[in-house]
């Protein structure tokens, strides 16, 4: 029984000390689109209001569970309330930084999304920001990369996210007390070919979990005592 | 002969005359996760340097026609090489590398139940990787040219972009000859906790297809009044 009990222990310190493998992003999306008044992909002035909607194609890590293939539902996110402080030229590339922001994530049983052009619309970002909201959070260090020489004309964007609600965000939590911070991150591309018209850029991206692996010191006594 | 070159002429011309691009919207082929990694790697303290090889693996979360898939049963993994730098120029904090050879990226369709799974481990090329991405069938081989990848130092993210062709794997009969061809982009970052250990950049990306180039029936007293 001692032995039993001793063995639970090693299993439970390797799991404690061993990195997980990659299990996939946290939320992977297919596709997003941004839109920013008077923004062009190389020109956005101070002040300019950028929002990304955006739909879910797969979930990972914590939510592995929530199956975004499933017709009966549709997962979304709806990004407000990033402010450009303007585009910074190193010609040929141009660099756009964004305070504030807030992502939305939603799962809907009546699914109907639809990316309209010119947005806003009747149905954008309406149809993204329908059903129950399973997780939302602040965003931070938003930025956005582009240039004047890529022939497909791509980038990339990336920023911070610090969970602060939704019916899930018990799973993201970080086992002291708050929640794992994760990585909003992709490419982007403003190709008339695969863009839609009064939209900016198509992205591809993803949320990671940057839940660092918690290790925590300690002796075979301590551990012993955690489970007699 | 010489009607004879002269009817070699009209065929030629005719060649040229048919392959007419369509004003249609380029098509998603497929979207993949995954990380990337430098081998051989000549100067381990500068990503693409010269001489440099470049690679990538991962997860094909989403594939879709003409390729069919079944990701209930099979894993898709994807895995890319032959690419070498051989340019590695500097705009401020931002480097573009370009490789001019031709990179091959395979997909390939692995069976959940009695595969291996993949699995990145550490340090590539190693036991693991990419030797768990590359079992299974390939059911599309693909060119890369004109490979470009533009990274910035100073916010750690870039992305990559290519032009992508079909031309081999199971599924090559699915693709017309005259929609074959494509490009692919991605973003990366080298700013998640998750990048496993030896890994250079996270990535996430598609693959398009153009719209198929439409042929025209014509006939040779049409084309002859043409050049007259």
């Amino acid at each position: 029984m001692k032995a039993a009990g001793m063995l639970l222990a090693a299993v439970l310190l390797a799991g404690a000390v061993v990195s997980p493998a990659f299990s996939g992003p946290l939320v992977d999306w297919d596709p997003a689109y941004f839109w920013e008044a008077g923004a062009t992909p190389i020109n956005s002035s101070p002040g300019g209001q950028m929002y990304i909607v955006g739909t879910i194609s797969a979930f990972g890590g914590p939510l592995a569970f929530l199956n975004a293939n499933m017709p009966a539902k549709e997962y979304t996110f709806y990004v407000h309330g990033l402010t450009s402080t303007g585009t910074v030229p190193i010609i040929p590339f141009y660099v756009t930084a964004y305070t504030g922001g807030t992502i939305d994530i939603y799962e809907d049983s009546t699914p109907d999304a639809v990316f309209d052009p010119n947005p806003p619309n009747v149905n954008v970002p309406a149809t993204f920001t329908d059903g129950t909201l399973i997780l939302t959070g602040n965003m931070s260090n938003f930025n956005t990369q582009t240039n004047t020489i890529t022939p497909h004309q791509t980038g990339n964007a990336e920023g911070d996210i610090t969970w602060t609600g939704g019916t899930l965000i018990g799973l993201l939590s970080n086992g002291v007390g708050g929640t794992c911070p994760a990585l909003f991150t992709g490419g982007l591309t403003w190709s008339p070919d695969v863009n839609i018209p009064g939209y900016l850029f198509r992205h591809d991206g993803k949320i990671d979990d940057e839940c660092p692996t918690p290790t925590t010191p300690s002796t075979w006594g301590r551990i012993k005592t955690l489970y007699r | 002969m010489n009607r004879l070159a002269t009817r070699a002429f009209f065929v030629l011309l005719l060649a040229c005359a048919v392959s007419v691009p369509a004003a249609r919207a380029q098509s998603l082929l497929f979207d993949y996760v995954g990380f990337d990694y430098e081998d051989p790697n000549l100067n381990p303290a500068m990503f693409g340097a010269v001489g440099d090889g470049y690679r990538g693996l991962g997860e094909v979360g989403s594939l879709f026609g003409p390729l069919t898939s079944d990701q209930t049963n099979f894993q898709y993994t994807y895995y890319f090489d032959g690419l070498t730098a051989t340019a590695r120029n500097t705009f401020g904090p931002f480097i573009v590398i370009d490789y001019t050879n031709t990179g091959t990226l395979t997909i390939y369709e692995d069976s959940r139940s009695s595969g291996t799974a993949a699995d990145y481990g550490t340090n590539p090329p190693s036991a693991v990787a990419p030797a768990t991405f590359t079992d299974g069938t390939a059911i599309l081989v693909g060119n890369l040219t004109n490979f470009q990848y533009v990274f910035n130092t100073s916010t750690n993210t870039g992305s990559f972009e290519a032009d992508f062709e079909a031309v081999g794997g199971t599924q090559i009969g699915n693709f017309p000859l005259n929609q074959r061809k494509g490009w692919t982009f991605a973003g990366t970052s080298g700013n998640s906790v998750t990048i496993p250990t030896g890994y250079a950049h996270q990535v996430d990306g598609q693959t398009f297809l153009n719209p198929p180039t439409l042929n025209r029936t014509g006939t040779w007293g049409g084309i002859k009044a043409r050049y007259r």
